[in-house]
C-alpha cells in the first residue's frame, strides 16, 4: 500500500509538469509552422525546416524522458540519420513518419497534458488538503459553508474527521493519479516511439547483416572443408595409390611387395579416419539419426573430462555413452530417449555450440568437470555448457565468432561468461518455432 | 635423369621421392614452398621441376606461377605440373608460350607408373604432357565454338591422344591403328581445322593446342 502510494510521486510530477509541456508544445508547434510556411516561398525555406524539425525533436525528446519518469524505462527515439545535400535532408526529415508524430503529438498534449495536469493536480491537493486539514483549517473562517462542510471545518473533532477521510481516501486518489498519468504517457509513447516503420527499417538492416555474416561463414567453412579434403584424405588416398603403383612394380620383378600393401592399406585407413573426421565436423552423423539429446550425451561421453547433462529435456542422463540411452524424457510421446526434435539447424547449431565450449574447456581451461543444460521454453531452446576450468576465453576467439554468426544467423543469441579463474558459461538462446 | 621436387604435404613428397628414386631418377632437391623452389632450380639446374599447384604461403597457384618464372628466367626448364585438381585456366598459362616442355596432370596419373614415368621422359625432352582430365575440359568448352565437332569420332581420338603429347607411335599403340591411318587422321584433323601439316611433333601439339585455347 505505501509502495504504491509513494510511487505515485513521479506519475504526479508528470501530471504536474503537463500543463507547462502542453502550452510549451502548443505555442512551438503553432509558431514552428507559420514561420516555415511564410518561409516555405523563400530561400530559407529548407533551413527553416530542418532548425524547426530539430527545435520539435528536442521538444519531443523531453516529452519521451517525462514518459519514462511513469512507464519506468525512457521512450526510445525512432529517428533515422539523413545525410547529403540540404535539399536531401529536408526530404529524408520530411519523409520520416517520426517528424509528423512528434508534432502531432505536441498538438495533442495540449488539451490533454492541460485538463490532464490539473485533474490530477486538484486530486492530489484535495486529498493532501485534508489529511492535513487540523493544521490549516483553524485559519479559514468558513461560515456559510454547506453541510457537511461547516461542520468539519470548524470544529476539531470535525478537522480530524477529514483527516480520516483524506487517509481513507488516499489510495484511490493515488490509483487516480497513477492512472491517468500512465494513460497519457502511453500515449505519448504510442506517438514517440519507434513506429513499425522504423522497426522494419532495423530489423531489414539486422537481417541484411547477419544475412551477410551467414554468407562469410558459409564461404570460410567451405574453405575449410576444401583445404580439409585436399591436405587431408586426397592426399592420403594419392599416397596409398604411389605406394600401390611401386608394390605392382615390385610384384612384376619379384620383388617383396607386401610392406608396401601394408603401408598402402595403412594409409587408406588414415584417410578414412580424416573423412570420418571430417563429416563429423561437418554433420555429425547421430545428429541425424538420433536427434539432439542423444548427439549431446554422445559428446558428454566423449569428452575428456566428466560432463554432466541436465535439464527437463536432458532428463537424468549423464554423459556415459551413446550405447545404453535409457531413462525418461518428460512430454516426448513415443518414449525412447531424444524423440523431440528440433528444426535440422537448430539442432546443430545447439550440438556445435555444445561441442565448442567443451573442446574449449579441455583445450584452454584444463576442466575437471563440465555441466551441459538444455531446456526449453516456449520457443525457446536454452543450452548452456558451464565448465569449473581457468577461465578467461576470448569471446571474439576464431572458434567463438564462427559459432556466433551460426546462432546469430537463426536469430538466436550466444552469451560468454568466462572471468579469469572461471567459471566459464557459454549460453545460446536459440528460437524454435514449432 | 635429375629432378627437383615442389610439394608441401610430407606424405606426397616422400611418396613421390621413393617413386622416382626407385625407378632410377635423382630427386636432387624436394622442397616445400615456391621460393625454395625457384632457389633449388638456380642451384641444381635439374632436367626436370615437378611441382605441386598449391604451395604455401598462400596454398593458391604459387607453385604454377613460380613454374612460370623459372620457365621466362630460363626457356630451357622443363615444368611438371602435378595437381589434385584441373583448371583449364592453369594449362592455358603453362602452354601460353608454345615452347613445350611443360606437363599438367592429376596427381593421380602418378599411381599408373609406367605412364607418369612417361610422361616425365617426355616433358624432360621437350614435349608436352596435359592430363587426359585437362584436356576434356578443353575440348568440352570449344567443341561448341569450332569446328571440332566436324571430326569423326575417331579422327577426335587421334585428336585427344595428340593433345595429351603422344607422338604418332604412341597412338598408333593405344588405338591399334596403323601408323599410315593415323597420318591421315592426322591429316585430316589438320585439314578439318584448318591447321597447315608439319613434320615436327612437337609443334604440332602445341598448334592444336593454341588452336584448343584460342
Amino acid at each position: 500500500m505505501m509502495r504504491k502510494i509513494m510511487g505515485s510521486v513521479r506519475p504526479l510530477a508528470y501530471l504536474a509538469t503537463a500543463p507547462i509541456a502542453g502550452v510549451a508544445g502548443f505555442v512551438w508547434s503553432l509558431a514552428a509552422t507559420v514561420i516555415v510556411t511564410l518561409l516555405a516561398v523563400t530561400q530559407l525555406g529548407g533551413p527553416a525546416f530542418l532548425g524547426a524539425a530539430w527545435v520539435t525533436r528536442a521538444l519531443a525528446s523531453v516529452e519521451r524522458r517525462r514518459a519514462g519518469w511513469v512507464l519506468g524505462a525512457p521512450v526510445a527515439a525512432p529517428y533515422e540519420p539523413v545525410t547529403g545535400t540540404l535539399r536531401s535532408r529536408v526530404a529524408g526529415v520530411a519523409a520520416q513518419p517520426a517528424t509528423w508524430r512528434d508534432l502531432a503529438w505536441l498538438v495533442v498534449l495540449f488539451p490533454l497534458g492541460l485538463a490532464g495536469g490539473v485533474a490530477g493536480l486538484v486530486v492530489a491537493i484535495v486529498d493532501l488538503g485534508s489529511i492535513v486539514a487540523p493544521l490549516w483549517a483553524w485559519a479559514v473562517p468558513n461560515p456559510h459553508a454547506p453541510w457537511p462542510m461547516k461542520p468539519l471545518m470548524t470544529t476539531v473533532p470535525g478537522r480530524f474527521g477529514l483527516t480520516v477521510l483524506g487517509l481513507a481516501l488516499l489510495p484511490v486518489a493515488a490509483w487516480f493519479v497513477r492512472t491517468l498519468a500512465t494513460g497519457l504517457a502511453r500515449l505519448a509513447s504510442a506517438l514517440l516511439a519507434p513506429g513499425e516503420h522504423r522497426r522494419l527499417v532495423e530489423r531489414a538492416a539486422r537481417l541484411a547483416e547477419t544475412r551477410r555474416r551467414v554468407v562469410d561463414a558459409q564461404a570460410a567453412e567451405l574453405r575449410r572443408i576444401e583445404r580439409d579434403l585436399h591436405d587431408g584424405a586426397q592426399a592420403r588416398i594419392v599416397a596409398a595409390g604411389m605406394t600401390l603403383a611401386l608394390a605392382a612394380r615390385k610384384l612384376r620383378t619379384d620383388g617383396d611387395a607386401a610392406p608396401d600393401v601394408a603401408l598402402a592399406r595403412r594409409q587408406l585407413d588414415d584417410a578414412l579416419a580424416e573423412l570420418r573426421r571430417l563429416v563429423r565436423g561437418i554433420h555429425p552423423p547421430i545428429l541425424t539419426d538420433r536427434g539432439l539429446h542423444a548427439a549431446l550425451a554422445a559428446l558428454a561421453g566423449d569428452s575428456p573430462f566428466p560432463v554432466s547433462l541436465t535439464g527437463p529435456l536432458g532428463g537424468s542422463l549423464t554423459g556415459s555413452s551413446g550405447g545404453s540411452l535409457g531413462g525418461s524424457l518428460g512430454g516426448s510421446l513415443g518414449g525412447s530417449l531424444g524423440d523431440e526434435r528440433y528444426p535440422a539447424a537448430v539442432e546443430s547449431a545447439a550440438y556445435f555450440v555444445v561441442a565448442e565450449g567443451l573442446t574449449n574447456a579441455a583445450k584452454h581451461a584444463s576442466a575437471s568437470t563440465g555441466v551441459v543444460d538444455i531446456r526449453r521454453t516456449g520457443d525457446t531452446v536454452h543450452v548452456t555448457v558451464t565448465d569449473d576450468g581457468r577461465g578467461g576465453a576470448d569471446p571474439n576467439g576464431p572458434g567463438l565468432d564462427g559459432l556466433r554468426r551460426r546462432v546469430e544467423a537463426l536469430d538466436g543469441i550466444l552469451t560468454l561468461s568466462s572471468p579469469p579463474g572461471g567459471p566459464t558459461v557459454l549460453h545460446a538462446e536459440l528460437p524454435c518455432a514449432s | 635423369m635429375r629432378i627437383v621436387i615442389a610439394e608441401d604435404l610430407l606424405l606426397l613428397r616422400d611418396g613421390m621421392i621413393r617413386l622416382l628414386t626407385d625407378t632410377g631418377h635423382t630427386v636432387v632437391a624436394a622442397v616445400d614452398t615456391a621460393d625454395a623452389l625457384i632457389t633449388a632450380v638456380t642451384e641444381h639446374r635439374p632436367d626436370l621441376s615437378i611441382v605441386d599447384v598449391r604451395l604455401p604461403p598462400g596454398f593458391r597457384d604459387e607453385g604454377l606461377r613460380a613454374a612460370l618464372r623459372i620457365r621466362s628466367a630460363d626457356p630451357s626448364a622443363k615444368v611438371l605440373i602435378v595437381s589434385q585438381y584441373v583448371e583449364r585456366a592453369y594449362a592455358a598459362d603453362l602452354l601460353a608460350d608454345g615452347r613445350g616442355g611443360v606437363g599438367y596432370l592429376l596427381k593421380d596419373r602418378v599411381t599408373d607408373l609406367d605412364e607418369f614415368l612417361d610422361a616425365v621422359d617426355r616433358v624432360a625432352a621437350g614435349g608436352t604432357a596435359l592430363d587426359p582430365e585437362v584436356v576434356r575440359q578443353l575440348f568440352t568448352r570449344n567443341a561448341r565454338n569450332h569446328g571440332v565437332e566436324g571430326l569423326t569420332p575417331r579422327e577426335r581420338e587421334v585428336l585427344h591422344l595428340m593433345a595429351q603429347g603422344l607422338s604418332n607411335t604412341a597412338i598408333c599403340t593405344t588405338l591399334v591403328l596403323a601408323p599410315v591411318s593415323v597420318e591421315k587422321h592426322i591429316t585430316n584433323i589438320f585439314a578439318k581445322l584448318d591447321l597447315p601439316p608439319s613434320d615436327d611433333a612437337h609443334r604440332r601439339v602445341r598448334a592444336v593446342l593454341t588452336y584448343l585455347n584460342s
